[in-house]
């Protein structure tokens, strides 16, 4: 078989549907835990209580100042040597979901930081000069405000998170990379199933960019101007962000 | 003006109250009252304090000293074992539901159209229907002439309109006090007109207010009292009449006349 047809041969495959179903699935539920935890740490690192604020100060710092491809290793060869109890939690898929959770909390905590600091204080307060309590105030007035300016960052770590998983391939997870190189090295054709896992990359990668230009649009209260700047781009500049600024790239809340 | 202990006209009653930011001590001992059904407008130049005094009466600000009471209890406080304690955010946010306070800029909240920002707080907060906060805000907005603006976000509003929206986000809470911080300063001068006007309206129908304001027009018309701050302190306090025709203090008479010349 040709070069070409191998690729399709495996473009194609049931393998490769499922190793990017993995890929897909492992990245939307650490994207998800990493929101929530990011949120939680947020809130607690702008706390005036110490208590609060400075584990989250460290936790950021842990997880932010060392290599996600250690944590990883910490977690699935480090901790059973010494817990050897803890083994049977650690699979190739807990370890996963728990590293790329735990470390995207780290940068999601500061996106969703800056994000609630972007929203005019004004808004905190008139919010309290209507009665509403802390909780009820960041729900409904605080975080609506800063998610459009936390969506934007937060599609691009989404986009990271689903190029990111192939980490897992260390531990021996079968998402797209190292499926490509568990059956590449074996029928000698790694360049070959290299290219596909790419090109699955590259699918998921630009499938979610059309699926965040929905979302950050969908957010607009006015989305009349939106739409106009949505109709002047051309497609091959929303699928490969040629030129100009990302769909929805400004997101400035009312005047 | 005489000052009894307690007294069941009183809507507030602020006594010795200091305030500092670090070491600058913006309020320096005010004492003042204003009675259910007054209108109390503060005057002063700028960093006289005013301001912070009416943030201080729903406590968006903390007081370093004095008390100050809202229709006879004490606010942001309580007393335990003889000791003031800060009293807790549920406690707090409930006086804080009963007084109206609108902002020098407006502060709607961008994200809801007119009609979403006033009945936000009566349903999340007064646990109203949204049938009956919507209705009671229809009123509202007919009120302050903006009902066919219900359904805009408040970036399509003028100044002007947006903070008669305020207003009517204010009032939609049925508050028995009224605090407006320069509520017509960040106005072009064409658009300060329709806010005095609900303001007179509110006034004329019994409204508690306070009004922090530069408008010295309104202040004599409207006002029931007026209060001349200056560096932290009541320089001067009466009847319009008073103080502004009448004043035989130095410093208000220097400021009046500054106001005068502008």
């Amino acid at each position: 078989m040709s070069l070409w047809q191998i690729i399709v041969k495996f473009l194609f495959s049931t393998l490769f549907l499922q190793a990017a179903w993995r890929t897909l699935w492992i990245s939307v539920v650490s994207q998800t835990f990493g929101v929530i935890i990011g949120l939680i740490l947020a809130l607690m690192r702008m706390s005036r209580f110490p208590l609060l604020s400075w584990p989250a100060r460290f936790y950021i710092w842990l997880f932010r100042g060392s290599p996600l491809l250690v944590q990883i290793l910490i977690l699935y060869d480090g901790i059973p040597q010494v817990m050897p109890s803890l083994t049977k939690y650690l699979t190739v898929y807990s370890v996963a979901l728990i590293a790329f959770s735990f470390n995207e909390g780290a940068y999601m905590a500061e996106i969703i930081r800056a994000g609630i600091t972007s929203v005019d204080p004004g808004q905190m307060e008139a919010a309290k000069a209507l009665g509403m309590r802390y909780p009820l105030a960041m729900r409904r007035i605080v975080l609506p405000q800063a998610a459009r300016v936390i969506v934007p960052p937060l599609g691009n770590e989404f986009n990271n998170m689903l190029k990111t998983t192939s980490l897992a391939s260390i531990v021996g997870l079968f998402e797209l990379t190292y499926t490509a190189q568990v059956y590449g090295s074996q029928d000698f054709i790694i360049f070959q199933l290299l290219l596909v896992a790419t090109v699955y990359y590259l699918l998921l990668t630009t499938l979610w960019g059309y699926v965040q230009g929905w979302i950050e649009n969908r957010m607009d209260p006015d989305r009349s101007t939106r739409n106009e700047l949505l109709k002047q781009k051309g497609l091959a500049e929303r699928l490969f962000g040629f030129g100009s600024a990302r769909v929805g790239g400004t997101l400035v809340s009312g005047r | 003006m005489t000052m009894k202990a307690v007294d069941g006209d009183e809507m507030v009653r602020a006594e010795d109250v200091v305030k500092r930011f670090g070491h600058l001590t913006i309020l320096n001992g005010v004492s003042f009252t204003v009675k259910r059904g007054q209108v109390v407008v503060i005057i002063g130049p700028s960093g006289s304090g005013k301001t912070t005094m009416l943030r201080c009466i729903n406590h968006l600000e903390k007081i370093d000293g004095g008390r100050i009471y809202i229709d006879g209890e004490l606010l942001g406080y309580r007393m335990v074992n003889g000791r003031l304690v800060e009293d807790s955010d549920a406690a707090i946010s409930r006086v804080r539901s009963q007084i109206g306070f609108v902002f020098q800029r407006f502060n709607l909240f961008p994200h809801m159209t007119a009609l979403e920002n006033v009945i936000e707080a009566p349903i999340h907060v007064l646990h109203q229907s949204r049938e009956e906060a919507t209705e009671r805000a229809m009123e509202l907005l007919a009120k302050v002439g903006l009902a066919e603006k219900a359904n805009s976000y408040p970036h399509k509003l003028s100044g002007g309109q947006q903070q008669r929206v305020a207003i009517a986000r204010a009032l939609a809470m049925n508050p028995k006090l009224m605090l407006f911080d320069e509520a017509t300063s960040a106005l072009d001068p064409e658009l300060v007109g329709e806010v005095l006007k609900v303001m007179r309206q509110l006034a004329e129908e019994g409204m508690t207010m306070v009004v922090v304001t530069h408008e010295m027009g309104f202040a004599r018309d409207v006002a029931d009292h007026v209060i001349f701050m200056d560096r932290g302190i009541i320089v001067e306090e009466g009847p319009p009449e008073q103080v502004f025709e009448h004043t035989s203090n130095e410093r208000t008479r220097a400021f009046l006349g500054m106001i005068r010349e502008q």
